[in-house]
This record gives C-alpha cells, sequence and structure tokens, in this order.
C-alpha cells in the first residue's frame, strides 16, 4: 500500500521501514530523550511494554521513573497527568483502549480541557492521552470503539487519528510538543498491517492539514484512521473506471482543514464523508455542515456520508459493521449518479 | 507525636479555652495574634459577602462561617508559596490565609476584568498560580487525582515540596476520590489529603454518607495514616497537619487528616437549610464558635488584645474589603474580546471564524 504523505521529505538521509506501532514507539523514546519532563505511564506499559508493545524496551532504556505502570485506574492515569502538568512535567499517559476512556471521561473533560480557559490562562496542561481505537480486530464491544466525537465536542482538547507511521510519528511528536492536551486516537487495525520508510531524524507534523492522498477532479474522498486503506482501495478501484476521485486523510479532527477540504470539494462538486463511528453525531457531521455552508451553489451532488451504524459494536459482524470499500463505492455512485 | 486513628478527635484546647493536655507551643506570641487575626479576617470576608450577593453583584457564595479553624489551621501548618494546593471551592479562610490578596479573591467573586481567571468560572472556583493554588473545579471530587499527580510529579523532580488537597466529607463518596487517594498512596506521592468534614454535602448529613466511623478511618484502606482531628480547634489542626508534612517531607508517602467541623450557614446562598437541619443544631454548633474557643484560650495564656483592640482590627479589615470590592468593581466586566483566548495555546482555524463572526455582530 503507498500512502504518500505531503511533508515527506524527498530526500531524506536515512529512513527506515516501520509498523504504525514502531512509529509510535520511536515517537515516544525520541521525545524521552529530548525532554526529561516527559513522562510515560499508564497500564501495563512498563515490563510488558503496553497490551499492543506500544511502549516496548521504554522502561528499560528509561527506567521506572519516566516510564512507569499505574494502578488499573482510568480516572487516576489521566487526573494525575493534569496535575504534572501544573507541576511542570509533560506526561504521555496510555488508556489501553478508547473503550475505558470513560472511567476517565470526567477528568479529561472537566479537568484537562478547561483548566487552562477557567483559570485565564494561569495553568495549562501539556499532555498526551494515547489511546487504540476503532474496530476490525475481532474485540467486540469493549475493544472496538470510536469515541473521538465525544471529544471533538470538548473545547480545550485537540483530537488526532493518524492512518499511517509516519504520520502517527510525527503528529506525536507534535503533539507531546504542544502546549495543549491531545487526544490522539491509534487505528488499532493498522498497527502492524504495514510499512512504509520514516525518517530517522527529527521531524513533526503540524496539526489542522489534511494530507491528499490521491489528488482528482471528479469526487472527493474525506476519511481519517483506521478507514483510509479501504478508502484508497475504493479510490483505485473509482480510478480503475476512469474516475479521477481525490483522497483526503484529515490526520487532526481538532483542528481539521477546512481549506483543504473546501478547496478539493469546490474543485470537484462531490463529497463522500468514511468514518467509523457510529453515524448519529459523528465527527463528519460537522465536515458536512461546513462543506453546505460554504460550497451549498457549488455542489453537484448532496454530500453523502459512509460510517458506522447506531448501534453498539458488534463482536460478530465487525465486517457489516465497518465501512469498507464496497459501501464507499455505493455511496460514491450515489453521489456520481445524482 | 499524634497518633492516627484515634476515636476521639485530637484536641489542645477545649471549648473553655483551656489547654486540654499539657504541650510545648511551638508559636511565639506574634504568631498566635496573627492566626487570631486571619480568623477574623476570613469572617468578615465571609459575612461581608452576603450583602454583596444581595446586591446582585455575585450570583453565587458558599459560606465558610465556623470552618476558620479548620482552614487557617491547614494553612498554618504547611510552607506558603513552597506547597502546592488543590482546594475545594468553600476554602475562602485557606485562601486568604496561603496568600491570596483580597482583591483578587474578590475579584474572582465578582468576575471583574481584575479576576485573574477572567470572569470564566462561577463565584469561588479561584486559580492563583502565584501561591501555588491550582483552578478549583465544580465536579466534586474530580481535582483528588490531579492532586496525587502533582506530588507524583513533585516526588520526580525531588523537590521538598508536598501537595495538599482538601474537600469535603461528600466528596470521599466519589470514585475519583478512591481512584486519587489510591494513586498518590500506590506511588507513595507527598500528598496530604485534608476532609474538611462540614457534617453535610448540601442536604446530605455525613452519616448517611458514609457506614465508616468517621472519614480517617478510610486511611486504613489505601495503606496511609489517617488523622482525626477538632476541626474547630486551630492548633490542633495546625499542629496534626505540620507534623503530617513533616512525616511527608521525610520521603514516608501520603496522609488523609479529616478535620471535625460544621459550616454555620447554608450549603450555598441558593440553599434552604431548614428542610435539613434543626435549629438547635446549628445553634449548638454557633456555641462551638472556633472564633470565640481561640479568643478564650488567648486569654487564658494572658495575650488577648483589648476588645478596643480586636474591634479596631475588625474595621481595619472591612476598610480593606470595601476598597478592594470599589477597586475590582470600578476595573469594569469582560467583553466579548476575551471569549475565545486560552482555550488552546493557540487560535485555531474554527474558533478565529468564530472570533470574526463575533466581532462583526459587535461593531
Amino acid at each position: 500500500m503507498t500512502m504518500q504523505s505531503p511533508e515527506k521529505p524527498s530526500a531524506a538521509p536515512v529512513r527506515k521501514p516501520l509498523n504504525l506501532i514502531q512509529a509510535i514507539n520511536e515517537a515516544m523514546r525520541e521525545e524521552l530523550l529530548r525532554d526529561p519532563n516527559v513522562l510515560v505511564f499508564g497500564e501495563d506499559v512498563g515490563k510488558r511494554g503496553g497490551v499492543f508493545l506500544a511502549t516496548e524496551g521504554l522502561q528499560a532504556e528509561f527506567g521506572n521513573k519516566r516510564v512507569f505502570d499505574t494502578p488499573l485506574s482510568e480516572a487516576s492515569i489521566v487526573g494525575a497527568a493534569v496535575g504534572m502538568c501544573i507541576r511542570g512535567l509533560r506526561p504521555v499517559a496510555e488508556i489501553q483502549f478508547a473503550d475505558y476512556l470513560y472511567p476517565g471521561f470526567d477528568q479529561i473533560v472537566s479537568q484537562a480541557a478547561k483548566i487552562r480557559y477557567r483559570s485565564g490562562g494561569g495553568f495549562y496542561c501539556p499532555m498526551v492521552i494515547r489511546t487504540p481505537s476503532g474496530g476490525g480486530v475481532r474485540g467486540g464491544n469493549h475493544h472496538s470503539q470510536s469515541p473521538e466525537a465525544y471529544f471533538t465536542h470538548t473545547p480545550g482538547l485537540k483530537v488526532v487519528m493518524p492512518s499511517t507511521p509516519y504520520d502517527a510519528k510525527g503528529l506525536l511528536k507534535e503533539a507531546i510538543r504542544l502546549d495543549d492536551p491531545v487526544m490522539f486516537f491509534e487505528p488499532k487495525r493498522l498497527y502492524r498491517s504495514f510499512k512504509e520508510d520514516v525518517p530517522t531524524e527529527d521531524y513533526t507534523i503540524p496539526f489542522g492539514k489534511a494530507a491528499i492522498r490521491m489528488e482528482g477532479s471528479d469526487i472527493t474522498l474525506i476519511g481519517y484512521g483506521g478507514v483510509m486503506p479501504d478508502v484508497i482501495k475504493a479510490a483505485e478501484a473509482l480510478k480503475a473506471e476512469g474516475i479521477q476521485p481525490e483522497v483526503i486523510d484529515l490526520r487532526t479532527l481538532i483542528p481539521w482543514d477546512r481549506e483543504a477540504v473546501l478547496a478539493s470539494v469546490a474543485k470537484t462538486g462531490r463529497v463522500v464523508l468514511i468514518s467509523e463511528a457510529p453515524r448519529t453525531s459523528n465527527f463528519m457531521g460537522e465536515v458536512a455542515y461546513v462543506i453546505q455552508e460554504e460550497l451549498f451553489d457549488q455542489m453537484l451532488a448532496p454530500v453523502v456520508q459512509v460510517a458506522g451504524f447506531d448501534t453498539p459494536y458488534p463482536y460478530a459482524l465487525d465486517k457489516v459493521y465497518l465501512p469498507g470499500p464496497n459501501r464507499i463505492l455505493r455511496a460514491a455512485a450515489k453521489s456520481l449518479g445524482y | 507525636m499524634f497518633e492516627a486513628f484515634t476515636n476521639q478527635p485530637i484536641r489542645l484546647i477545649g471549648e473553655d479555652g483551656s489547654r486540654t493536655q499539657p504541650f510545648e507551643l511551638d508559636l511565639s506570641v506574634d504568631e498566635l495574634l496573627q492566626i487570631h487575626r486571619d480568623m477574623i479576617r476570613a469572617r468578615v470576608c465571609d459575612e461581608r459577602l452576603i450583602p454583596i450577593l444581595r446586591q446582585g453583584k455575585t450570583s453565587f457564595y458558599a459560606q465558610s462561617t465556623g470552618m476558620e479553624a479548620t482552614q487557617i489551621g491547614i494553612a498554618w501548618g504547611v510552607k506558603k508559596k513552597h506547597d502546592w494546593f488543590w482546594p475545594y471551592y468553600r476554602d475562602n479562610g485557606l485562601l486568604l490565609t496561603l496568600g491570596m490578596p483580597m482583591g483578587r479573591w474578590i475579584a474572582q467573586l465578582l468576575g471583574s476584568n481584575e479576576d485573574v481567571c477572567k470572569g470564566r468560572q462561577m463565584p469561588q472556583h479561584f486559580s492563583d498560580p502565584e501561591n501555588h493554588i491550582a483552578s478549583i473545579c465544580s465536579a466534586i471530587g474530580s481535582h483528588i487525582a490531579p492532586a496525587a499527580g502533582t506530588a507524583i510529579a513533585q516526588k520526580y523532580l525531588g523537590t521538598d515540596e508536598i501537595t495538599v488537597c482538601t474537600f469535603g466529607e461528600g466528596a470521599t463518596s466519589e470514585g475519583d476520590w478512591h481512584a486519587g487517594v489510591n494513586m498518590a498512596s500506590a506511588n507513595k506521592a507527598p500528598c496530604l489529603f485534608i476532609c474538611e468534614n462540614n457534617q453535610y454535602a448540601i442536604s446530605l448529613n455525613v452519616k448517611d454518607q458514609t457506614n465508616s466511623k468517621n472519614i480517617a478511618v478510610k486511611g486504613h484502606a489505601y495503606g496511609i495514616p489517617g488523622f482525626y482531628v477538632d476541626g474547630q480547634d486551630v492548633l490542633a489542626v495546625r499542629a496534626v497537619v505540620k507534623q503530617a508534612a513533616e512525616y511527608i517531607r521525610a520521603g514516608n508517602g501520603s496522609v488523609l487528616i479529616e478535620c471535625l467541623t460544621y459550616r454555620i450557614g447554608t450549603h450555598s446562598s441558593s440553599d434552604d437549610d431548614s428542610r435539613y437541619r434543626s435549629k438547635d443544631e446549628v445553634e449548638s454548633w454557633r456555641a462551638q464558635d472556633p472564633l470565640v474557643r481561640f479568643e478564650r484560650f488567648l486569654e487564658k495564656e494572658g495575650i488577648l488584645p483589648a476588645r478596643e483592640e480586636i474591634e479596631a482590627y475588625y474595621g481595619s479589615v472591612l476598610a480593606e474589603f470595601e476598597e478592594a470590592l470599589q477597586k475590582s468593581d470600578a476595573s469594569g466586566y469582560p467583553t466579548w474580546e476575551i471569549l475565545f483566548d486560552d482555550v488552546y495555546s493557540d487560535l485555531p482555524d474554527h474558533l478565529a471564524q468564530q472570533a470574526l463572526y463575533l466581532r462583526e455582530e459587535n461593531l
């Protein structure tokens, strides 16, 4: 699979092939080396190296003061991160599955997200909450959810979901350096699904800049996170039929790249929005709203959305639930045939 | 040294002001008189807020009258501007004694332009970085785990600071309380948890809040000492807090203190306490006024200032209050221009667009 990122240096001196979880591991390792105020912690992140091995080797390299296991409590993992920020540290907390964010939800939305605003800028939270998200690994209901919309709805949080190793590393390093709390959702079904060459020298990717994965002029397909490989597959199928799709990977949801989206949709006049979160109040609803507000008279077809269904996540039917290439193609056909 | 897990609250001064046991007083006369003045200062500010509320200058106020011994005692047992604090909303006396200027305190209650929180928080949700006072959040108990985190950071940084986290007894029912105390304890973090048990969480009496015989015994569950203290005795509170702070600074991990006290006023300016507690009960606690008890002690020690001198001090605090109030009011109130500040470290596009919209609306 080839998914090129726009910022990728063309003549990077050294690169090595990494999968997404290795890229995340490298990002944390490099930031731990760079800044003594960075700490990594969560359930099982120390000796075990994380249940997906995202933190593998970090405790051995940096010791158990920099990388440590916590009691099994999402509220105290997130809450402690807030308190560490107040005293000048830059915590990177792992929540084992995005489905487990809920016991820590109040700490995220009441404390982390709001403390800068409510203290008039006196205190703030330069923290990252990393968490494996989404379905496709036969994890069932409590290991497959996509809760990003809860957090995009909370002012004060930045929300990220990469889909490539290169992006994962650059965005995580940026997240660790930002002075805002960042919800960093990792599409776990892409953790080990492919490798790409990632530069070994230091780089970051700014938030709010989408990646154009494929350039085209007939229809815009917009997605983020775990759905991106299927979006690319669908786009390639369209291409084989002589249609020129443009593919946009949002990469960051708060902030999101209105400019890139509007420029593309203004060019194509047709758009399909793809995500795997339940459809109602899905973040893509906001994207659709902005498109219709700004480009209503330039559209050749209504905005079409492909999403998860408004059901809890089903174990046995996860292939039915997730928007695969066929559903994306059907949506594209609806738009093209309008 | 005081013992943890006593059946009776630790007390140094009886209600008549006499020493309940022989003890060496490690405070100078000047310090004792300053504690007295700090208690008066908190009382005056607290009582003066009610007419301010009736004038509509603020929308909410939760009185702390009756809790001065607990709050001023805590402030005198820690290192101001050195230790860090995660307080709760009713900590008026604590914050004023830790060094929060009266003007800053009033400005937050008014939400005026002098408010360091820029009028974002409901009254009494203070924030004072200069005095290491973290921002107060309304969600009860949500500051417990952050306090544990601040203490973990202090341990990591190798300072000899401690974190002090205060809360009412109602907070001890919240999941976050248990998560946070456990987190601090498991990390041997330098965290001092102090329950200001004023016996009511709005209308719910502590007996209906928990089946534990008191709050201090909950320390057993987390492997940390739990001290049960008479919260109407400023010297006892100060002494136990000081002992706990020294124990924590020596690297022994966290401590829980319960100060048994009582709020004479209602839960807040919106509350009607006659629905859930009797006049007799309130009056019996009014008779145990911690300020009066401390004055009796000073009198027995032969150092209580003359009544005229005390009255003059009341007058000077009132004058300071009125001056600060007028200054804060005169500074004006926030306008739409600051709505989008401090949401993030930068102004993302979507907020810039909304700011532009609001600017056009206000031109």
